[in-house]
């Protein structure tokens, strides 16, 4: 394969492929965030929803992953009925983009590339993505949409963002392990010259 | 689990139901700009209430919205609202400007005030009026609706896609999530309340990985057929959804955008021209009574780097 740029890295590809991939990411996400979920304080979720972000990041890049949980978390609030939360709908766009860096550091997951160095940038990354979206842009966007309370609305995001990270590092990185280890076993098939 | 859902797959029979999709999208963007523009009680009823009637005069199947609005108000309302209480007493003096305590325990640490009364009620006046205009658009409208007037707003089409396809596969996906939960039951996996939380989310985990696969599975066949039918080939793309301006149409779309230059005026009014001092107007309140409380007060995390600075 050969080498991609950074930029493209971060875009991905916009095939259809990738549309029908964001599309079905959003969908479970939604469903998983609406019905996969055990509720931690109002607002949040120790949502197995998260792991979505992960995969599509890991199969298209980042920016697939930002839609994917972006458009997710809009379906989720529809499907939901508790109202439209666009602040929560960004803060997990954004921690989606970090989630998702997979491929930009080069754990290609699809080809069965994803080892103990990877995980370790994979877990630095889902701490900083998570911090910062839950810890700095959701609470901003909070009390300028909805007048949320700052100080309810932080505590919300600290236990959002520790819930999130759990369950990204606890269940990612073996979920991660697994999904490049079946891929590699269907990759090492070589085409005879 | 079917019949929690509040989507429409097909349109209804009711006026608001024969609306164009761009009507439809259009009068919500504005609705929810408005509520999110003001904390106005005077403001956001009249919003809450013309949301409401939306409602009534689709005449939905009430039980699942009275579940999520009952189930919504216990989770965001009571509990959120308990939280408020314990961690910050003084929201009412930060919101509305002025404290007039009603009640203190003996420490003085907990009390509460008319002020932060009155602000709890704002905030959940604001929160049902984004409810309701959030379930009225989800009533009135189908996913093809959704997803051509998105597209006619300006969003390109492809994200409209990723739209319309992801509602498209929410029944597939549910249908697949409760075969496969139901399976992992008969084999003995806990995922009910009978399990503590640890084990819970390892069984939730051993319920996704088969999701996953199954539903990223279908993304190659799906592709292919979108692509046999030449999707993507143009730079535009008519929805079937979509159809012409009727009447009623226009009558919506002129009510939406007299509604949308009243919230413009009203912002100008409200934050420019003659601004109220604190966030939220309270008729009890004199304009100039009203104190300002900085962010670094009010927001403990800023207070307690402020203290770990000063020392």
């Amino acid at each position: 394969m050969a080498e991609k740029s950074l930029g493209q890295k971060l875009l991905g590809t916009w095939n259809t492929k990738t549309i029908v991939a964001v599309a079905i990411g959003a969908a479970l996400f939604g469903v998983l965030m609406v019905y996969g979920g055990i509720p931690v304080t109002t607002n949040t979720n120790l949502t197995t929803a998260m792991i979505i972000p992960v995969v599509v990041g890991a199969f298209f890049g980042p920016l697939p992953a930002l839609v994917a949980a972006g458009v997710g978390n809009v379906i989720a609030d529809l499907i939901g009925g508790w109202g439209m939360w666009f602040d929560w709908s960004i803060g997990n766009g954004i921690a989606a983009f970090f989630v998702g860096l997979l491929p930009v550091y080069g754990a290609y997951v699809t080809e069965g590339v994803f080892n103990w160095k990877h995980a370790l940038i994979y877990a630095l990354c889902v701490i900083v993505g998570n911090g910062l979206a839950f810890g700095v842009v959701t609470p901003i966007f909070t009390t300028i949409f909805y007048g949320g309370d700052l100080n309810v609305t932080f505590i919300q995001a600290i236990a959002g963002s520790i819930s999130n990270i759990a369950v990204e590092l606890i269940v990612g990185i073996p979920l991660m392990f697994i999904l490049a280890a079946r891929s590699k076993s269907r990759t090492n098939l070589k085409e005879e010259e | 689990m079917n019949n929690r859902f509040v989507i429409n797959y097909t349109p209804g029979p009711t006026f608001l139901h024969q609306l164009s999709g761009f009507t439809k999208v259009f009068l919500f963007i504005v609705m929810t700009v408005a509520i999110i523009a003001t904390y106005d009680v005077r403001i956001l009823w009249p919003l809450c209430i013309i949301s409401i009637a939306e409602i009534v005069s689709m005449k939905p199947n009430w039980k699942p919205i009275i579940f999520m609005f009952l189930f919504t108000f216990f989770t965001v309302t009571i509990i959120g609202n308990i939280m408020l209480f314990v961690v910050s007493p003084d929201a009412g003096l930060n919101n509305v400007g002025t404290e007039t305590i009603l009640w203190a325990s003996a420490s003085g640490r907990f009390y509460i005030s008319k002020e932060w009364l009155w602000y709890i009620y704002v905030v959940w006046v604001k929160r049902t009026a984004s409810f309701a205009s959030v379930m009225a658009f989800a009533l009135m409208t189908t996913p093809s609706e959704f997803a051509s007037g998105l597209n006619k707003c300006g969003l390109p089409y492809k994200v409209c896609t990723i739209i319309s396809l992801a509602y498209r596969t929410i029944p597939d996906i549910a249908n697949d999530f409760v075969d496969i939960r139901n399976s992992m039951m008969m084999r003995g996996v806990e995922l009910g309340k009978k399990a503590p939380v640890g084990k819970r989310l390892k069984n939730h985990v051993t319920l996704l990985v088969p999701l996953i696969m199954s539903s990223f599975g279908k993304v190659g066949n799906i592709a292919n057929a979108m692509d046999l039918r030449g999707y993507g080939k143009n730079k535009k793309r008519t929805w079937y959804a979509e159809h012409e301006p009727t009447k009623y149409d226009k009558i919506v779309r002129g009510i939406t955008i007299a509604l949308g230059i009243a919230t413009i005026v009203y912002i100008l009014w409200a934050r420019i021209i003659d601004p109220w001092p604190a966030k939220i107007w309270a008729p009890f309140v004199d304009k100039s009574a009203i104190q300002q409380v900085s962010l670094e007060e009010s927001f403990f995390l800023f207070r307690w780097l402020k203290g770990l600075f000063n020392k």
